[in-house]
């Protein structure tokens, strides 16, 4: 067994040597800095699948615009911020000419600053935090659907409910938790609702009584109540609040986009939630899961793993469009004049957009503890609060 | 008066999820001198063990005890694998044994299940409330506080009336004395840990009931909890830690129900800090441990 492990290793490492020289010209290096391990390997894990597959396609088909053939370099960073900073730097050592980082906002900034003064263009496949290509600089994208943007979805379909009080649930231990309720509050205040309430809580916290208490003291009561609590936050309230008689309708974001969520029954039912895309007959994110079936033998386990294969398609559609250049500061200027990018959860804009790009949000409806679709929506930029 | 009394309830469950927790680790910490990190680990496998028996279609009463069996066996194997070679070695090296396997699950739990979270069902006669005059309590919560209440008792019993149970107390209160006595320390030893993977699956189970998922990182921030509580009721110390789980749960609850909103942000500072000022009257806990260290 040593004997062949050995052998083995010897041959990795004459493989990865040899063709460096040769094929210097025809390959464009990914490196991918994720948490495959840890808090945050839940979203990395199925965003590397995602564009595992993205890349196998793309080289099956003979490589980017038919000559270059993508080296995917992956790095567990271990959910740890410092670890993201080593990994990059090892990764920007081997001479990427992209990279991909973690699958949240401290992360994402520590490897995109190392990035960023290599001039290498950094891509975050699913950070939300709409601050953070503002926080790194020039070189620094989002990818996934930034918070403000998937809460002014949320707050034109209250409007158009006939909502008139929302209550916001929040919690100050992440951005995620804590801001995207407040850019519902400002897109549904803009839109002419009020903000009945604001209750707060704790991550990881098994029990919502105290909360639920005070909901149900608050007067007017609300006719919505928005938050952005995911798992096992989101289980726990929805639960305690059912069954303290409060019928209130409930919106969530795309953290409770699981089968968690389907799977607890009467209470959840009604809730709408919004996430980066629904597969409808025929659309592109129906195709990509038939895809990802065929080649992982498993359904997709999260909507991660379209969006880590949009991550590819950006980088695909901006080294054809910058015709064959592979120099960041080229690479980086055509993805930032990106328009209309066809990815598998449907197109993607980055002109314009200070680097966080426009992408559709669905809203979707848990009825019978299946998940239905209730509409796509591209919000105007304008209605957009901004980044803070 | 009502909502006091509403809040009350709600304490007296969340306390009693933290007691059985607490006594999980006292448990081992009494006759062992370990606090076993990988104690939430535990509850993670009474999860995974209950997810795979209802995908092989087992019944669910039959699946929740499937999970606690797993826990428990889990449990004693832990013992006999990492701890028991280290168990002469100082309290570090069988602490970080400890954050070792807990590491070593959670990477499996990880790369060999799923990163992501696993449903569960909750029947949906848990789901709902029953009505006590005015306030309303969750059947999830009632069930929290009658489960700690018979575990509690059945523990009690264990302890005072079976051999065993005596023998246990004994190597609680001084080991060396009580293997003097004829009492065989890997048979005391193995007991704690089954019983300590008993209350792991049955906390493991409330709080599943609670969040309909298990995820690999599940039992990190209840062994944090349970950690606390031991501190605070005394280390080594099986009352104590009840108590100690109790008081957690009133403080946690209290602080959310009263703190007025602006300042809510740092209840859990304020709530450790009610904990220091415990220890600080009480160093050894509130209920002190009458010996004097080994």
């Amino acid at each position: 067994m040593m004997k062949v492990t050995k052998i083995l290793s010897v041959a990795a490492t004459m493989l990865a040597v040899a063709p460096i020289a040769a094929q210097a010209e025809d390959t464009i290096k990914i490196g991918f800095v994720g948490a495959f391990t840890g808090a945050l390997a839940p979203y990395d894990q199925p965003t590397l699948q995602g564009v595992q597959l993205a890349v196998d396609q793309i080289n099956k088909a003979g490589g980017i615009d038919g000559k270059f053939k993508i080296e995917l370099i992956t790095r567990d960073m271990r959910s740890e911020t410092a670890q993201s900073a080593v990994m990059t730097q090892e990764v920007i050592d081997q001479q990427v000419n992209v990279l991909l980082s973690p699958c949240d906002v401290d992360p994402s900034v520590a490897a995109g600053q190392i990035a960023q003064a290599a001039q290498i263009p950094t891509i975050a496949p699913c950070a939300s935090t709409p601050t953070l290509p503002g926080i790194v600089g020039d070189y620094m994208f989002a990818n996934y659907t930034a918070d403000n943007l998937q809460a002014t979805a949320l707050a034109y379909f209250a409007q158009k409910q006939g909502y008139k009080n929302a209550l916001i649930l929040l919690s100050r231990d992440t951005p995620y938790t804590e801001k995207l309720p407040l850019y519902f509050a400002k897109a549904f205040e803009n839109k002419g609702g009020k903000i009945a309430g604001t209750v707060e809580f704790k991550m990881g916290q098994q029990d919502f009584s105290a909360e639920v208490t005070k909901i149900k003291g608050i007067s007017p009561a609300p006719d919505v109540i928005m938050t952005a609590a995911y798992e096992p936050d989101f289980p726990a309230f929805i639960k305690q609040l059912r069954s303290a008689g409060i019928k209130t309708p409930v919106l969530g974001s795309d953290g409770i986009d699981s089968p968690t969520t389907l799977g607890l029954g009467e209470v959840a039912e009604g809730v709408v939630f919004s996430n980066a895309g629904y597969p409808s007959e025929g659309s592109s994110l129906a195709k990509f899961n038939a895809d990802f079936k065929a080649f992982f033998k498993q359904d997709p386990s999260a909507v991660y793993t379209a969006t880590g294969y949009d991550v590819i398609k950006v980088i695909e559609a901006a080294i054809k469009a910058d015709g064959d250049k592979l120099d960041g500061p080229s690479i980086r200027d055509a993805i930032d004049n990106l328009e209309n990018v066809q990815v598998a959860t449907g197109t993607i804009t980055y002109k314009g957009m200070n680097r966080v790009p426009l992408r559709v949000v669905a809203l979707n409806r848990i009825v019978n503890g299946q998940k239905t679709h209730v509409e796509d929506i591209v919000p105007n930029g304008a209605d957009v609060p901004p980044a803070e | 008066m009502e909502f006091f009394l509403q809040q009350f309830l709600n304490a007296l469950a969340l306390g009693g999820t933290y007691a059985l927790l607490g006594l999980g680790l006292a448990v081992v910490f009494s006759v062992l001198g370990l606090i076993n990190f990988a104690h939430g680990e535990l509850m993670t496998l009474t999860g995974y063990g209950i997810f795979y028996a209802l995908l092989f279609g087992v019944p669910y009463p039959l699946a929740l005890i499937i999970g606690v069996v797993l826990a428990t066996g889990a449990a004693i194997l832990m013992e006999r694998v990492a701890f028991r070679p280290v168990r002469n070695s100082s309290g570090t090296t069988m602490l970080l044994t400890s954050f070792a396997v807990s590491t070593i699950l959670h990477i499996l739990f990880q790369n060999l299940i799923s990163a992501r979270p696993k449903a569960i069902a909750v029947p949906n006669s848990l789901t709902g409330a029953v009505a006590i005059a005015d306030m309303q309590i969750g059947v999830i919560q009632l069930l929290s506080i009658l489960v700690t209440a018979v575990s509690l008792l059945a523990l009690t019993l264990f302890l005072r009336r079976s051999l065993l149970g005596i023998a246990m107390r004994a190597a609680a209160e001084d080991f060396n004395v009580a293997r003097l006595m004829g009492v065989n320390a890997n048979l005391v030893i193995s007991t704690a840990f089954g019983i300590s993977g008993v209350l792991a699956g049955i906390a493991g189970i409330l709080w599943l009931f609670q969040r309909g998922s298990v995820d690999p990182l599940m039992g990190f921030l209840p062994v944090l909890k349970a950690f606390i509580a031991v501190v605070l009721g005394g280390l080594g110390s099986l009352s104590g830690a009840v108590i100690g789980g109790f008081i957690l749960g009133f403080i946690e609850v209290g602080l959310r129900a009263y703190l007025p909103d602006g300042v809510l942000a740092y209840r859990d500072a304020i709530s450790l800090t009610l904990v220091i000022l415990v220890l600080f009257f009480w160093p050894q806990g509130i209920v002190a441990r009458r010996e004097a260290v080994r």
